[in-house]
């Protein structure tokens, strides 16, 4: 599995590695980054659930960007000239400047793979994909209910621009939103849509939605989409099906935030920091798969 | 949960384009210090790279805009006639009320204050590179001793946060109440 997404640290250079944890911070090639919102909250997600099932630790190229575009255009280039030589069975894109000849070119190479990577984009890799016309290519997308409207409007290139009136539309609104996605091929393959309800969606038709237990503080904490998107990549990377990873990433994240007791100055460090406990009374349950203590796994 | 009413537009007939979204706000803050009516607004989809910004003006003004924009330093590709296709910014925002906190979603971008002492608790959604650096910037900080985002931001998003801040700060003194 590989991870790819920009660091709010203006002078980190591009890394690639193999990410570990260090009391608070997560640690790659020697670089300390923390673990906030955005691709650290995503990592350190991901990281968790590996962690728990004995997997191999994620890979990650990441870079320093602010804002300017920099490092993400370095991530962009990296992965388009050697994506073929890795490749990663999952390949997750996440907060990057969204650059839509950029990720055209990274889609052209992905192509070429021997075998195509799952591909997962969340945050402004979307947005891109979206934007080109490229929002096919992908496997998974994990939207929010105001990215869902972004998704569904055939004109915007970034969720500033949406249309009012689907800016107006709550998350219940949200099948009627997928449709037009759908219909437009502004959605990935499976579409998990995060709000007060969550749906999960697979070429177009609802195949879940999950509504307990219900935290509304969620939404305020930083980060929170981002550690779905990292669940969500860790188990498929563990062989799940995208829609039974989705389906166990969002009752995860919204069980760590019960047991965070998340309040919305609740910071995500502090619900990632409850996904083992919840995996431990939950995961065989959800998924019918058991991890027992001594390292077998039990279908 | 509360709406606010779109701003008052105008009838702009010319488009100042820029190379990258600071510019942008830079530009639409020089003009408006100078009473020029001026609207952030998306280019053309043709021009567009994913994160983008333009500024719509009254293009009969373009040769007093032009020379305070040389004067302040801003840098411009062009301006051009206004085309068909450029799209307006979200203005609506809506507010959340956990009880003791406020968030105010504005766009794709959601900013929580804690109503009592106006300190930012949090900030959530959007997904440029900036904003998990905003977020470290802006979270601990009182509504009214945090740095704009649109002042050290850099997209789209950045842009979107500060609309939440600016609701955030009318709320939070007194303007209104959620």
């Amino acid at each position: 599995m590989l991870i790819a997404g920009t660091i709010p640290i203006e002078d980190l250079p591009l890394i690639m590695g193999t990410v570990r944890a260090e009391g608070e911070f997560l640690v790659i090639d020697g670089h300390s980054i923390p673990c906030t919102q955005g691709t650290g909250a995503m990592i350190g997600a991901a990281l968790a659930a590996t962690n728990y099932l004995k997997l191999k630790a994620p890979q990650v190229l990441i870079a320093g960007d602010i804002g300017q575009g920099k490092g993400s255009r370095e991530i962009y280039e990296y992965l388009i000239q050697k994506v073929t030589d890795i490749p990663p069975e999952v390949l997750a894109l996440h907060y990057c400047l969204p650059d839509m000849a950029l990720t055209r070119r990274l889609c052209e190479a992905v192509e070429k793979c021997t075998k195509r990577p799952i591909m997962i984009a969340d945050a402004a890799s979307m947005y891109a994909a979206k934007a080109a016309g490229l929002a096919s290519k992908f496997d998974i997308f994990t939207p929010d209910a105001t990215e869902m409207a972004f998704l569904a409007d055939p004109d915007a290139t970034h969720p500033a621009y949406i249309n009012r009136h689907l800016f107006d539309t709550n998350i219940a609104q949200t099948p009627r939103l997928v449709t037009t996605a759908y219909k437009n091929r502004s959605a990935a393959k499976l579409l998990l849509v995060k709000g007060a309800t969550d749906y999960i969606i697979r070429d177009g038709e609802i195949v879940a939605t999950i509504d307990e237990p219900n935290i509304p503080e969620l939404e305020a904490i930083g980060g929170t989409g981002d550690t779905i998107t990292g669940l969500i990549s860790a188990l498929t990377y563990a062989g799940l099906e995208p829609h039974e990873a989705a389906i166990i990433a969002t009752r995860a994240n919204r069980m760590a935030g019960k047991f965070a007791q998340a309040m919305p100055a609740t910071r995500v460090r502090q619900i990632i920091d409850q996904f083992p406990a919840v995996f431990k009374e939950y995961l065989c349950q959800w998924s019918g798969v058991c991890y027992m203590e001594g390292g077998d796994y039990h279908g | 949960m509360l709406k606010r009413k779109q701003e008052s537009s105008f009838e702009g007939s010319g488009l100042i384009l820029f190379l990258d979204v600071r510019d942008a706000l830079r530009a639409e803050k020089v003009l408006k210090d100078a009473k020029y009516a001026a609207r952030l607004v998306a280019p053309p989809a043709e021009l567009r790279k994913g994160c983008d910004l333009a500024v719509k003006i009254k293009l009969v003004e373009q040769l007093g805009i032009k020379r305070l924009l040389n004067q302040k330093d801003v840098a411009y590709v062009s301006i051009d006639p206004l085309k068909a296709g450029t799209s307006e910014l979200l203005q609506i925002v809506k507010v959340t009320d956990f009880g003791g906190w406020i968030m105010v979603r504005a766009g794709n971008m959601k900013l929580t204050f804690n109503e009592n002492s106006g300190v930012i608790v949090n900030t959530s959604g959007g997904g440029c590179p900036d904003i998990p650096y905003l977020h470290a910037e802006l979270i601990g900080k009182r509504l009214n001793e945090a740095a704009r985002p649109r002042d050290i931001g850099f997209t789209l998003c950045a842009l979107m946060l500060d609309r939440a801040l600016e609701e955030c700060l009318i709320l939070w003194q007194g303007g209104r109440q959620p």
